[in-house]
């Protein structure tokens, strides 16, 4: 500035003020304007945030307490009402179900079905958000064999199978499997033991010695057809049996670890060699599959209940069966009394002692499961091979996760999705697993489940927005040793006149197979029963 | 000593220009936007270099010690500008900080240079002669550098090592200060061997420079980028090289504008002209328009249903000049339709019936993709099939990926439909196939075609369906959607070719 203009401004000392006030103002909103940018800065920048968004979510589909109450022996509502009927089916599961689908297919609607919960189908229900529909526990039905004809007169009735095969949306698209192992994925379960040499062997011999067990005819579908008490295989751990075979890389052990895990919630040590072998010897498969849906096994769930109409009454716990004398039972259920001549009991075997009159447990072993249901909005960085339905962590406490938008039409891969998160809880002895997972958190959940998929997925966080999780304290039947002997599976006369025992957990093998087998050989025993008055 | 002083300033004016270049070039080739990118790069250094100029006010003692600091610094920010550049374009999310910021301090430091060195020389020569000197060969350099770049520059050295070198010039010049005014230089040992750890650096840069470039980014276009977006579902990029325009979805080549007549002609005339009745058409993806172009030369078309996933592809063909111009604006005919949803989503909800069907899906790479050629989606398309209507799939090549090629045809064939493959030579992409199919087992080829035509005549289509020795059937299993075969069979077939 010349001295001139010094002098020329301080004579119009207003005008001079006014503009400084105004380049001061101008200075200041520009700071502002810049300060408020900078606290953009990162989004407009495209700098990622650290830390992953909120994530929402938490304990779904509870129901212990009524269980507990049962055992507990609390007081239960009187009867108010008496309903005959001559069948009363206790349990919507697909055992109930079936036996349901059963008395239908021979015209037989004399009968109610009474399940606790809201909806109907047990293990096999399901849920949906804006993303996908997904299932709370099973998921899946292995293409049957020629030899399962229930199964197959099922899925002719409901359309998956045709005369030119089986409904190729059903069948589980491709890629099915993948394995993350040595810091990336690789397709196919068996992976790590396909990428050495022993692992090569012992699968090999592992398969041979499978397939000598396949002939011997033991291991089918429906297993009540094969299976066969004093079986030797069943009076040793699986454990033991890989020991004996010689089948010791750490590699083998983990898939066949792997097995009893994922098919009974047990460990090689706490299953029966004969159930050990059943995973491996009993399929058939005549296709690739298995047949899936989205929502899991719920899709057959849901048309089974269709067919049974308003004589499914669902949100209706049975609390108490009481012997009738000669006359039948008493079936209380809320505020009604149901007489009838025949009770299809399709509700877990274990609760007999605590709600029919004059039986006995079973002295059954079950499993805690815990399942868990996360969106995420994009799928997450992974290293390998592209997604398949099932994806499986070589170093997870959990048996990896199942996509349920893998059965979608549409080409893109990368949009919001729904997994369905499995772990088996199979370090401690069942109940204490139980006792423990009734205190643990939702939170804490959500960040082992978050750790242990963060291995594969290094940004997970922030790709999932909402976790959903239900714990299952007697979630499935474990297969021990010496299983098929126990006095429940074996003995005719175990359950008291009138009472057809239908819940999967009888077969010792946790399967929908098993279930269906289960539910329409009770029907037909009603059937007989009824057919005889 | 004069006539080097003057040579290192030509020189570094060469290098401030080139730097300039490179950053526009590349920022205009990884955002596309040519205009804008050359303008705010320009725009911003040539302030920056202002504010250089007007700090070298502050600059006292020890100029020449100064220059050639400044030089190094110039050599080793500018040298690797373009590989921080396209690292940060690959890996980070801030690729415009980054390239603002790297832009201002060379600006600044190139701003130092000329103000420093005209008041080194200020003292040795009359002022008069030293502006004049200076600026002359400043401006000679600068024209030097614009020549060699687009020239020789890019095409034999590409963005990386271009600014690598001249980064090695602008060592050079230090070194060879540091030689000049070694009378007058306290520290010129240390000042040397800076230079020398400076151009080792800038040598080993240019040694793994291809390394770098792959590092950072697989889909390097050879062509000027003219336009680049990523959506959603892609990254769209658009190429040109004199007349021929490219169009690249995720670093695949769609088309080249040279040749895609022959592919276009192909796909559509040979089906529709022999069903001179069909009024409905549908296109499965061509977000292009470019098919679309094809059909609207049968004037019985009457109505044109495009299905393409991504609204960008078919907003960019609706409206960009170039592409409307090579798609005629057939996108925005009155009897065009466009819908953007997953083809085959769209098709398993809607009930619509159509005379011709052209499928122009980018090719079964990824089992996403692979979705869209298995038994059940032909099966869905033939539900949307008039009786004696056709569609016609593009199938890969029959003969860089045979078993691919028959796999398509054999997978229509077992979702009910009677095929006709065909094939033919497009340029740019090599022999290509294509699959006609019908309901009812007929299809006998056109006997006119549209008029003006560039590559079809009616003589030509017959010839099409002949395949020679190499192309023949193979045995193949059909692509189901439990199996995927044909995305196993496809990648194989193009690994080995690709190798
Ligand atoms: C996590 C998990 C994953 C699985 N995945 C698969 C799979 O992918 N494929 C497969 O084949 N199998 C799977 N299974 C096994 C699954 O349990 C069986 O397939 C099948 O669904 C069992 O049917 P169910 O009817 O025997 O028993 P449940 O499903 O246990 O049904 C019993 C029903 O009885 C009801 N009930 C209980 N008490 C009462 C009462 N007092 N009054 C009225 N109703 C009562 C329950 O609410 C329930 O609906 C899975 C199991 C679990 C736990």
């Amino acid at each position: 500035m010349s001295p001139d203009e010094n002098k020329d401004s301080s004579s119009s000392p207003p005008s001079r003020r006014t503009f400084l006030l105004a380049s001061g103002a101008a200075v200041v909103a520009a700071g502002a304007a810049i300060v408020s940018r900078f606290t953009n800065a990162p989004a407009l920048l495209g700098l990622d945030r650290k830390s992953g968004p909120r994530i929402s979510g938490g304990w779904v589909n509870e129901s212990a307490a009524l269980g507990h109450r049962l055992r507990d022996g609390a007081s239960m509502p009187t009867p108010r009402r008496i309903v005959r009927v001559p069948a009363v089916a206790v349990g919507g599961g697909i055992a109930g179900l079936s036996a349901a689908w059963q008395l239908e297919r021979h015209g037989f609607r004399d009968y109610v079905l009474l399940e606790m919960e809201r909806d109907a189908g047990g293990n096999a229900r399901g849920g949906e958000n804006a993303v996908s529909r997904y299932p709370w526990a099973a998921h899946y039905v292995p293409v049957p064999g020629p030899r399962a004809t229930l199964v197959r007169e099922l899925f002719r009735e409901l359309g998956v199978l045709t005369d030119t095969g089986w409904d190729e949306r059903t069948l589980c698209f491709a890629p099915q499997e993948r394995l993350f192992v040595h810091g990336e994925w690789q397709s196919g379960l068996d992976a790590e033991l396909l990428g050495s040499h022993t692992g090569r062997d012992e699968l090999h011999r592992f398969d041979d010695l499978i397939a000598e067990q396949r002939r011997s005819g033991e291991f089918t579908i429906p297993m009540a057809l094969g299976a066969r008490a004093g079986s030797a295989l069943d009076r040793m751990s699986f454990a033991h049996w890989l020991d004996a075979a010689g089948l010791r890389s750490p590699a083998m052990r983990w898939y066949a670890e792997y097995g009893t895990r994922d098919d009974y919630g047990a460990s090689t040590r706490d299953t029966s060699a004969w159930a050990g072998v059943h995973y491996h010897a009993a399929r058939e498969p005549t296709e690739q599959g298995p047949l899936t849906w989205p929502e899991g096994n719920t899709w057959i769930a849901r048309r089974l209940a269709a067919r049974v109409g308003t004589r499914l009454i669902t949100g209706t716990p049975v609390h108490r069966i009481l012997s009738n004398g000669r006359k039948g039972w008493r079936v209380r259920a809320g505020d009604a009394e149901y007489l009838c001549d025949d009770v299809i009991f399709a509700a877990p075997t274990f609760l007999t002692p605590y709600i029919v009159e004059g039986m006995r447990a079973p002295g059954f072993v079950y499993s805690p499961w815990l399942v868990a249901n996360l969106t995420l909005d994009r799928w997450p960085e992974e290293r390998g091979v592209p997604p398949a339905w099932d994806n499986v962590l070589r170093s997870g406490v959990g048996l990896g996760y199942v996509v349920a938008t893998h059965q979608a039409l549409r080409a893109r891969e990368d949009g919001p999705t729904v997994w369905t998160y499995y772990c088996a809880l199979t370090t401690r002895d069942p109940a204490t697993e139980r006792r423990v997972l009734q205190t643990s958190t939702w939170s804490d959940w959500v960040e082992r489940i978050m750790m242990e998929l963060a291995v594969a997925h290094p940004n997970i966080r922030r790709c999932v927005t909402h976790v959903d999780i239900v714990r299952l304290g007697h979630a499935m039947v474990r297969p021990t040793v010496a299983f098929l002997g126990a006095d429940a599976r074996r003995d005719p006369q175990w359950a008291p006149r009138g009472i057809h025992l239908a819940h999967s957990d009888l077969s010792g093998l946790s399967l929908f197979e098993e279930a269906q087998y289960r539910g329409v050989v009770a029907a037909d025993a009603v059937l007989a029963s009824q057919h005889r008055r | 000593m004069a006539v080097p002083l003057f040579l290192s300033v030509l020189l570094i004016a060469a290098c401030g220009l080139i730097y300039e270049l490179v950053a526009s070039a590349l920022a205009s080739y990884l955002l596309g936007d040519s205009v804008t990118q050359f303008s705010t790069v320009i725009g911003t250094y040539l302030f920056a270099m202002g504010v250089g100029s007007w700090l070298s006010r502050f600059l006292s003692r020890g100029l020449v010690a100064r220059f050639v600091s400044i030089e190094l610094m110039v050599g080793l920010v500018g040298g690797f500008s373009s590989t921080i550049l396209f690292l940060a374009f690959a890996y980070t999310g801030a690729f415009r900080l980054v390239l603002y910021v790297l832009v201002v301090i060379l600006g600044v430091f190139v701003g130092l240079e000329i103000p420093l060195l005209m008041r080194i020389l200020k003292d040795r020569y009359a002022f008069k002669d030293v502006v004049s000197n200076v600026l002359t060969f400043d401006y000679l350099g600068a024209l030097a550098a614009s020549l060699a770049f687009p020239i020789l520059l890019v095409p034999r050295l590409g963005l990386v090592r271009s600014a690598l070198l001249f980064g090695l010039v602008n060592a050079g010049v230090a070194l060879w200060s540091v030689w000049l005014f070694r009378a007058h230089l306290g520290a010129r040992r240390v000042l040397a061997g800076a230079s020398v750890a400076v151009l080792l650096l800038l040598s080993a840069g240019m040694a793994g420079a291809t390394k770098i470039t792959n590092l950072a980014e697989d889909n390097i276009y050879s062509d000027e980028v003219i336009f680049s977006r990523t959506t959603r579902y892609q990254r769209i990029v658009l190429t040109a090289w004199k007349d021929d325009l490219r169009l690249w979805l995720n670093a695949h080549l769609q088309f080249s504008s040279r040749d895609e007549y022959r592919y276009h002609e192909a796909l559509v005339h040979p089906g529709l002209s022999a069903r001179p009745s069909a009024r409905r058409v549908l296109v499965l993806g061509g977000g292009d328009g470019l098919a679309v172009r094809e059909l609207l030369k049968h004037p019985g078309v009457e109505t044109i249903t495009l299905v393409d996933l991504d609204p960008e592809m078919t907003r960019i063909f609706s409206t960009h000049p170039t592409l409307v111009a090579l798609n005629h604006g057939s996108l925005s005919s009155p009897k065009v339709h466009v819908v953007n949803d997953d083809a085959f989503v769209w098709l398993d909800k809607h009930p619509d019936m159509f005379d011709f069907v052209v499928v122009d899906f980018p090719d079964p790479n990824n089992y996403g993709v692979g979705k869209l050629y298995t038994t059940v989606f032909y099966r869905l398309l033939a539900r949307h099939l008039s009786r004696d209507g056709l569609v016609v799939v593009q199938a890969t090549s029959p003969l860089f990926a045979r078993k691919s090629f028959w796999c398509i045809a054999e997978t229509m064939h077992q979702a009910g439909l009677t095929t006709y493959p065909y094939h033919l030579y497009v340029p740019s992409f090599g022999e290509w196939g294509f699959v006609l199919a019908s309901l009812d087992g007929g299809y006998t080829p056109p006997t006119t075609l549209p008029a003006q035509l560039r590559y079809l005549t009616v003589a030509e289509v017959p010839r099409m369906f002949e395949f020679s020795a190499d192309m023949q059937p193979v045995a193949v299993e059909a692509n189901r959607l439990n199996t995927q075969v044909l995305v196993r069979y496809y990648e194989q077939e193009w690994d080995r070719v690709n190798r």
